[in-house]
């Protein structure tokens, strides 16, 4: 990673052409990422602020803009400069001044029906070409979506024709919503959001745009430099699970141990509604799936009397799936909180007014994220959504099942401190596992695990669903599993996918379960699954191989376990002989789909 | 007075030339570099380092070092 440009202020064109010309120097030590931007303008301008905003991520940019206004053609024509480019993300941006220039400086004119037939060939366009890309290409896709800016008149607030003109536009936004929201690995970006940040007045410079068809000023170039490569930035990076907050002067104002429940502030009113907001804030995250803990100094009783009592204290007992509320320092408190969880230290962020703590856990704990907390808790909404270490895109429905399902298994763990026997233990469950040949619907979920899951995974295969949705078509198998028990649902958290490799052998090329369902022997069963496919096509050996990523250590011995014979050492590849009975774990029920 | 030094280094950043290579007869005839898109962006540099308002037809001229610098001279007063 590379420090210099990272934090360096950055204001002006001429200021961006320089740090551009140090990025490039430094190309080597950065990530590189090839980016085709395909637009209905001269979007090269914005080159140097996509390149200089992705360095600060970690990025080298080879950007690739197309001729403006020929998405279709690149896209269309396989041949095209596009795919020579291999990109890794593409985004589209056109303008509706550009695509229906009439229409825009005539909208007054157009009828209803018109304008409805226009919509449609917008909306069919883009679909078109989604599905052509996502079909040629398994680069991640950004749609910029539309907007009728350039046409508008500061005047014009009360004009019907103008308010007629954002209601049109809002709704072939919509449709384009629903259209790239069935596109996997595709996302959006409001545009008009991104000209709020700014102002139109000082988004739009009228000789750029009539002398060159460049639809933004240069402040305006910086701007949406910076949402891009926010953009690309959170597309890549595997988001963070866990946020650890401090309570005394972070969730409330004051301290409680001081100042009594009375005392603290926490209300509809300034400066207590500072604290509500931020409650609120740290709400939606937990309902995005963000795990929520705790970690603070104080006298447990005291702290846990505000969650429990106070009017005002949005945030509930139960919207926490772990609490270290004691005198302990806070770094051995947070990988209490990660181990409890099963979780990373990488994936924790910690959020903590007080900077001594900070450094603290920095220091001990260096692949925690922590937040810089602004002075004022008035920020402190703004830096939790702008630290970029949670993914505020796709959200699965998995994901916000998370906390849920986490709450279950911690009442399944209580139980198991009163079994004698982990078996019996594992009996009262009373499991059932469903496995089933993964399809269309299962896509995003399966790429997910292969993509999240580091614990119990043997190979640490990363997959995205284009890949995935190609090894089924190449007929491999790919499996998914479900687990219920008396508890609840767990859903989708097991995949394996099988590949064949002449006419009796299969090979395991991913096998991983969600650390969700570790340690009840469901691998077992998993395992038994897919011997018992692969026999039934015919094969009689099985191989698996076993990648070390220092995070899988937990299936070191799986399977030598499974009465697979080592077959080379070099590799860690594994052999299974089909005549061979599996391991059977009769107190899992199977439902085979 | 303008800031020649100044206009040149930008020109050298944006341009990605030698410094030493821009003179005041340098111009979008004789440098290669000098296209429509760096044009554009040498003018809203330009226009944020020198802190002016440019108007189209200045942009329009503003196509060799000499006009620049007598376009600049007379916004900035």
């Amino acid at each position: 990673m590379v420090d210099i440009i990272k934090d360096r202020t950055i204001e002006t064109p001429a200021s961006y052409a320089k740090n551009f010309l140090e990025v490039k120097r430094l190309a080597h030590q950065l990530k590189s990422i090839n980016i085709a931007f395909l637009s209905s303008y001269t979007s090269e301008v914005l080159n140097p602020y996509i390149a200089v905003e992705l360095s600060r991520y970690g990025y080298f940019t080879k950007n690739y803009f197309a001729p403006f206004n020929q998405f279709e053609q690149e896209i269309l024509n396989q041949e095209s400069n596009l795919y020579g480019k291999n990109p890794d993300v593409v985004i589209i941006h056109n303008m509706m001044e550009d695509m229906y220039p009439d229409m825009v400086s005539n909208f007054s004119k157009y009828s209803n029906s018109k304008l409805d037939i226009i919509a449609c060939q917008v909306i069919n366009r883009y679909k078109a070409i989604l599905e052509t890309l996502r079909g040629n290409i398994k680069a991640s896709i950004i749609i910029v979506n539309f907007s009728m800016l350039n046409s508008d008149e500061e005047s014009s607030i009360y004009s019907t024709i103008k308010q007629r003109k954002v209601q049109y536009i809002h709704k072939i936004n919509q449709e384009l919503l629903l259209l790239c929201n069935g596109i996997s690995d595709c996302y959006t970006i409001n545009y008009i959001s991104v000209v709020l940040k700014l102002g139109l007045k000082e988004w739009i410079d009228r000789k750029l745009y009539l002398m060159a068809r460049i639809p933004f000023s240069g402040q305006g170039q910086m701007e949406f430099g910076k949402v891009l490569a926010k953009t690309v930035y959170s597309i890549d990076n595997h988001p963070c699970k866990c946020l650890v907050l401090d309570l005394d002067n972070t969730l409330w104002g004051g301290v409680i141990g001081e100042d009594g429940i009375g005392g603290i502030e926490i209300s509809e009113n300034y400066p207590g509604n500072v604290f509500k907001d931020f409650q609120r804030a740290i709400l939606n995250l937990r309902n995005q799936g963000v795990l929520l803990a705790i970690a603070s100094k104080n006298n447990f009783d005291d702290a846990i009397k505000v969650f429990r009592k106070h009017p005002d204290c949005l945030i509930k007992e139960s919207d926490f799936v772990a609490m270290e509320i004691n005198w302990n320092d806070k770094a051995t408190n947070i990988q209490k909180i990660a181990a409890e969880l099963n979780i990373g230290l990488d994936s924790v962020v910690f959020f903590d007014d007080n900077p001594t703590e900070r450094q603290w856990v920095s220091d001990k704990l260096p692949s925690v994220k922590v937040i810089d907390t602004p002075d004022s808790p008035m920020m402190y909404t703004q830096a939790l959504h702008e630290c970029n270490y949670f993914n505020f895109f796709s959200t699965t429905v998995e994901d916000k099942g998370r906390n849920e399902m986490i709450h279950q298994s911690q009442k399944r763990e209580n139980l198991g401190a009163n079994s004698k026997d982990l078996d019996d233990f594992l009996m009262s469950l009373d499991m059932t596992v469903s496995i089933k040949l993964s399809n269309q619907d299962a896509l995003e979920r399966v790429s997910q695990l292969t993509n999240k899951t580091n614990q119990f995974n043997l190979t640490t295969k990363r997959y995205s669903t284009t890949e995935i949705n190609n090894f089924i078509e190449l007929g491999h198998l790919v499996l998914h599993l479900s687990v219920e028990d008396c508890f609840g649902s767990y859903g989708i958290s097991g995949v394996a996918i099988i590949k064949q490799q002449d006419k009796f052998s299969w090979k395991i090329d991913t096998f991983l379960l969600s650390c969700r369902i570790i340690g009840k022997k469901i691998e077992s069963v998993f395992l038994s699954e897919i011997i018992n496919f692969v026999k039934d096509k015919g094969a009689s050996v099985l191989l698996g191989q076993y990648i070390d990523s220092k995070k899988n250590s937990l299936t070191v011995d799986f399977y030598k376990n499974h009465n697979f014979l080592l077959l080379d050492n070099d590799s860690n590849t594994w052999k299974y002989d089909l005549r061979l009975k599996p391991k059977i774990i009769d107190f899992i029920k199977i439902k085979r789909t | 007075m303008i800031d020649f030094n100044k206009l040149k280094q930008l020109m050298s950043d944006i341009l990605e030339i030698d410094i030493n290579n821009i003179n005041k007869d340098s111009g979008s005839d004789n440098i290669e570099q000098w296209n429509s898109l760096s044009h554009v962006q040498l003018v809203m540099a330009i226009e944020a380092e020198f802190d002016v308002k440019l108007t189209p037809d200045d942009m329009f001229d503003m196509l060799s070092v000499k006009s620049i610098i007598m376009i600049l001279e007379e916004r900035v007063k």
